[in-house]
């Protein structure tokens, strides 16, 4: 069952994703997969655990390269680059899809150096101007308020949901063009959940953003798109709205309301 | 008989079990550390930080086995310490999944609980049979030898303790691997790495047989790495078997010296330890 991507012509596409097989080892973790991520737009993948949902994600950075025996086989296009291509500079790539992940992953370091650290590699700042961006990367995640009076102490003091904010202007600081949500509330308590929500929503209007979640209130809050996946293909796409309230799929339908997974 | 009157008696048994075996143990370390810090402290004068080791029958000290120790066990440390953390870091992070890095590990392995007379007489083949004469640099080298494998086993584990999502995230904001490890992992193992080493210094400080068969032993001052250079444990070891009072006083006191530094390094690997800079 392969689902038919939606043509959209308001917006443009910012990664299309075309006839994707990941294997891990002999495991064949995602079977086909085609989609696009469109500019400015946020997709949601959703499906039950072990769906594939998290590997597709990966190889959109190609984390999984960090890992023996895992490939890729097909395209996926990021304006245009194939960043599949062998020839790609991954760590540029990295710099332009960003990631955030499911625990908080602050780096051992002050709050600053934890935000500071990212730019130094791409940029060289006078200390006003490097200050400047901070603030800006700590505003731009809700941040700077609770930590303004704090910015040399360790990353490691703040609580769960404050150090995956922080986590999240650590991406935004080194300013990508993709951002990629893996489960980034699944450590988080509700308010903080909340927060990160609302963050998601105001990066959307200057980033592409793909999320993971487990949770399906969660994926009709913040996506424009939602992707259903379950085992290894991509059953249904669309935009989240119709996909939550008119879905094609009996198992879309199933997974949505609750009959399995 | 109810069950749960059953099951506390076997409660109160396997208790007091343990707090025999418990006191049993401790009690020989209070034994030795008493012994150690009666015999010890009754010799430990300033003479024994100001005077060399002296002949039979005159008085002196420890100063000359004290530096040698001292230089012996720096120049072990500063050339195992860099050589154990490579390779550490090699099997942790490189070669984590190659097959060198398992033949590293079990190699490695062997020579962490190889006997310490077995490098003595290696280095003494190696070094001071080609050179001629016994020597500090030879002490030195064996030290290291012996440094190696500790420094190559904490580093390794303790950078496998590094959580794999922060590699992730340091890769995810297209940091170069030598960066990961430089500014995120190393930060992130430091106290066990540095736990480590301490621990290495304490274990090689203590060390006798191969420190026997390399620097030998000097009974005057020397800074002369190319001659034989003396040490505590090997003026301990010398001191304690002769017949000579006044020897074995001073092997009591040099005993002491050793105990203590060593002590003083373990709770300081504990204190770092328990610290944390990651968890």
């Amino acid at each position: 069952m392969t689902a038919m991507p939606v043509i959209e012509t308001k917006t443009s596409t910012k990664v299309s994703v075309r006839n994707l097989d990941f294997y891990y080892g002999q495991s064949h973790a995602l079977k086909k997969i085609s989609l696009p991520l469109y500019t400015n737009k946020v997709t949601a993948f959703i499906g039950p655990s072990g769906c594939g949902k998290s590997t597709l994600l990966r190889v959109l950075n190609r984390m999984y390269d960090l890992y023996p025996r895992q490939r890729a086989e097909g395209e996926v296009l990021l304006d245009g680059e194939n960043i599949l291509d062998p020839g790609i500079d991954l760590n540029l790539l990295r710099s332009r899809v960003g990631m955030v992940f499911q625990k908080p992953t602050p780096f051992p370091m002050s709050i600053y150096d934890n935000i500071a650290f990212g730019i130094r590699l791409y940029e060289k700042l006078s200390r006003s101007e490097m200050d400047g961006r901070v603030e800006a990367a700590l505003r731009g995640a809700a941040l700077w308020d609770e930590v303004r009076d704090k910015l040399t102490s360790s990353g490691l003091g703040l609580s769960g949901g404050q150090q995956q904010r922080l986590c999240i202007a650590r991406s935004v600081a080194i300013q990508p063009e993709v951002i990629l949500f893996d489960e980034p509330c699944s450590a988080l308590d509700p308010i903080s959940t909340a927060k990160i929500e609302e963050l998601i929503d105001e990066l959307s209007e200057r980033y592409t953003i793909a999320i993971v979640t487990h949770n399906m209130q969660q994926a009709a809050r913040v996506s424009d798109f939602t992707a259903f996946m379950y085992l290894g293909d991509l059953v249904e796409f669309g935009e989240t709205n119709t996909l939550f309230t008119a879905p094609q799929n009996k198992k879309t339908q199933d997974y949505i309301t609750g009959r399995f997974g | 008989m109810s069950l749960y009157s059953h099951r506390r008696r076997v409660d109160a048994v396997a208790k007091a079990l343990c707090w025999t075996g418990t006191l049993f143990g401790l009690s020989w370390l209070v034994l030795i550390l008493g012994a150690l810090i009666y015999e010890g402290a009754r010799g430990l004068t300033p003479a024994v930080f100001t005077e060399m080791t002296p002949p039979p029958g005159s008085s002196g000290g420890l100063l000359n086995a004290i530096a040698g120790s001292l230089v012996m066990t720096a120049i072990g440390v500063v050339v195992g310490t860099p050589l154990g953390m490579l390779a550490g870091t090699y099997m942790a992070e490189y070669g984590r999944y190659s097959k060198l890095s398992t033949v590293v590990r079990f190699i490695n392995d062997i020579l962490l609980s190889a006997p310490s007379i077995v490098i003595g007489l290696f280095v003494y083949t190696v070094v001071v049979a080609r050179v001629g004469h016994f020597s500090g640099v030879a002490g030195a080298i064996a030290l290291a030898v012996l440094v190696v494998p500790v420094v190559v086993r904490t580093t390794e584990d303790m950078l496998l303790l590094v959580p794999g999502p922060l590699r992730e995230a340091a890769a995810a904001l297209g940091l170069p691997r030598s960066h990961m490890l430089l500014r995120v992992a190393y930060r992130a193992a430091k106290s066990g790495i540095i736990t480590g080493v301490l621990l290495a210094v304490a274990r090689v400080s203590g060390e006798t047989a191969p420190l026997l068969f390399t620097s030998l032993n000097n009974q005057f001052w020397s800074t002369d790495l190319n001659a034989p250079l003396s040490s505590l444990p090997v003026v301990i070891f010398q001191f304690a078997l002769s017949p000579y009072k006044d020897w074995q006083q001073l092997a009591w006191t040099g005993a002491l010296l050793v105990t203590i530094a060593v002590l003083l390094l373990s709770i300081s690997a504990r204190a770092l330890s328990s610290r944390g800079n990651y968890k």
